[in-house]
């Protein structure tokens, strides 16, 4: 098995217009490991759907390689549509048909068998939450509806890879926490998902992994620990002490630590931040105090996005 | 060839389903039995003789021939302009781009679809306007007259797809599916209206004005029919060989020239010319209609295969 689920190296997606030529990716190399959930972060037209779209082979790169699931895009895109369930943007349903024959006219292009296929959409339609609209025709359902019936199309084949294209665009809270739920619950079952998004707030708190992308180039990619190491060792390290009792003593005692360069208590909460990793010497101190919780403040994907961002440009 | 029937199976369904089909079927039936009130005029007046006779097959198969060179290339037309466009319109090719299916079977579907949604769109107003036209105004249609009406199906059929196969391209390389059909119509007037019209205007241009005749007195006809002066004679024949040459490459005027020999008949006998005896001498009108439907499906195919679908 590769250690991968997608790899592309320099890839370069150009279109050429009456108004010149613009590099959608420019020069993209991306790594996505195995089972986690994976989210490809950047503003739109930063060339998130191009990736996804040149990774399942609708499109081809105008130079590069990319392979998923061990297949190469171009060559063996058939075999990645195979394995992969997309999400695309700006997709459509038929809207004269219903759910179910929506659903299983899909299936039947993914070549799953009859019986086996009459199963799944009713699986699938229970698992997004539209069993009971599953005879409706798609003409009458809401966008949130609509979207729920995106990812189930996705599902249909059970595939080990989702590529997730904006999923949670326009959708009300409810089904955000629907989604967000699934999407967890995938990747506990061992499936790689992707998902590419704009709102880093809303999907970044369930992504182990992402990949930061800007005008066609990865900023930074990884794990929220490795992109963020880099982040504190840059903007320092953050801290927060919960404590019971002697909340102030605690704080002159912090702020004889090397290093730290800022200590503010605010609700029998400390904040502390300081150059350097100083987590052994606040366990150390803390622990001759009444402390709830010490945590290490992780940088949200907000806050990694604009430090890479700068980083760069 | 699974997922071509996949595709086949949806598109028959969807458009049996819709409004526009059966609009179509509808008109042509309309335009059918319309016709055959005209047929009504000309039992009247020929009566039950041999040249009676053919002169009511003869008023019969040119109204069909009409009705069925307006509405053959509308059911292509309609068919065929948004059978890619309309997806990508709607978004659905990104779905359906996103499973694993060859393009090409995309097409493929699509076609045999068009194929099975025309034949029946023919055979059924064939088969609803005909018995309607006997019971309606007395026509009497035997056996072989009617083998006949049924065979006007293959060059209808023919036209249908040649209609589809310029729409189709159309589609596949619009982004809006009004974009297609708006070509197509333009298309359809232009080979329909448009072209006979220039034809006649491009005779008239090189052979000058008819040769003037004279009437005797007291005549109300200037001549009996089939007695008309040799000088006439050879005008319009050279005036109808200017307009056939013209139009050599409109499919609509090939398949007039076509389906009106399927009902040509001998002169003693009234019998109908032999099939093969006609495919002989109209091999060129099958051969243009068959030129069109192959290279704008090829075309196509090629700028399908080609196109990324970046939307």
């Amino acid at each position: 098995m590769v250690e991968h689920a997608i790899e592309t190296e320099g890839l370069v997606k150009v279109y050429r217009g009456r108004g010149g030529e613009v590099r959608a990716l420019d020069g993209v190399d991306l790594r996505v490991p195995r089972g986690v959930l994976f989210g490809l972060f950047g503003p739109n037209g930063s060339g998130k759907t191009t990736l996804i779209s040149v990774l399942i082979g609708l499109q081809l790169p105008t130079s590069g390689s990319a392979r998923v699931l061990g297949f190469d895009s171009v060559r063996e895109s058939l075999e990645i549509r195979r394995r992969v369930g997309v999400l695309p943007e700006n997709y459509g349903f038929y809207e004269h048909m219903t759910a179910r024959e929506n659903l299983e006219y899909l299936g039947r292009l993914d070549g799953m068998p009859a019986r086996e296929l009459k199963r799944r959409v009713s699986e699938v339609l229970e698992l997004v939450g539209l069993k009971e609209w599953a005879d409706a025709k798609v003409k009458g359902f809401s966008r949130g509806m609509t979207q729920r019936l995106a990812l189930a199309q996705a599902l249909l084949k059970d595939p080990e890879l989702l590529l997730l294209d904006e999923p949670t665009l326009g959708l009300d809270p409810q089904s955000v926490a629907l989604f967000k739920g699934l999407m967890e619950e995938l990747v506990k079952q061992g499936k790689t998902i992707l998902v590419s998004t704009h709102l880093l707030q809303e999907l970044g708190h369930i992504c182990t992994h992402a990949a930061l992308i800007r005008r066609g180039r990865i900023l930074a990619q990884g794990s929220l620990q490795e992109l963020s190491k880099a982040y504190r060792e840059a903007r320092g390290y953050g801290y927060e002490i919960s404590v019971a009792a002697g909340a102030e003593e605690l704080v002159r005692e912090l702020r004889g630590i090397e290093g730290v360069t800022y200590v503010a208590l605010e609700n029998d909460v400390i904040r502390v931040r300081a150059r350097q990793d100083v987590t052994e010497q606040l366990s150390s101190i803390a622990s001759k105090y009444r402390v709830r919780s010490l945590v290490p403040l992780a940088p949200s994907w907000d806050e990694l996005y604009r430090f890479y961002q700068g980083e760069r440009e | 060839m699974e997922k071509i029937l996949v595709v086949a199976r949806k598109e028959v369904l969807e458009n049996l389903r819709s409004a526009r089909y059966w609009g179509l079927v509808a008109l042509f039936v309309l335009f059918y039995v319309a016709s055959t009130y005209a047929i009504g005029f000309a039992i009247r007046g020929f009566g039950a003789t041999l040249a009676g006779r053919q002169r009511v097959v003869l008023q019969l198969s040119t109204n069909v021939v009409n009705a069925f060179a307006y509405i053959a290339p509308l059911l292509g037309i309609a068919l065929g302009f948004g059978a890619v466009a309309a997806e990508r319109e709607k978004g659905t090719i990104r779905l359906v781009l996103s499973r694993p299916i060859y393009r090409d079977d995309l097409l493929n579907g699509k076609l045999i679809a068009a194929v099975v949604l025309i034949v029946a769109a023919l055979a059924l107003s064939t088969l609803i306007a005909v018995p309607l036209a006997v019971a309606l105004q007395g026509v009497n249609v035997t056996a072989e007259d009617f083998a006949r009406l049924l065979l006007l199906l293959a060059p209808a059929l023919l036209l249908a797809l040649a209609y589809y196969s310029i729409s189709l391209f159309t589609s596949v390389n619009a982004s809006r599916s009004s974009h297609a059909l708006m070509v197509s119509l333009v298309l359809w007037i232009f080979f329909t209206f448009v072209l006979p019209i220039v034809a006649s205007l491009i005779a008239f241009h090189v052979l000058g004005p008819p040769p003037a005749i004279t009437f005797r007195p007291n005549a109300t006809r200037p001549f009996q029919p089939g007695q008309e002066p040799a000088q006439l004679r050879e005008y319009f024949q050279k005036y109808s060989q200017i307009v056939r040459t013209v139009q050599l490459a409109s499919p609509n005027a090939r398949f007039q020239e076509l389906s009106s020999a399927l009902f040509a008949t001998r002169q003693q006998t009234g019998a109908y010319e032999e099939l093969s005896k006609v495919l002989s001498s109209h091999w060129i009108d099958v051969a243009v209609l068959a030129a069109y439907i192959a290279a704008f499906l090829l075309l196509s195919y090629i700028f399908f295969l080609r196109r990324q679908e970046t939307r």
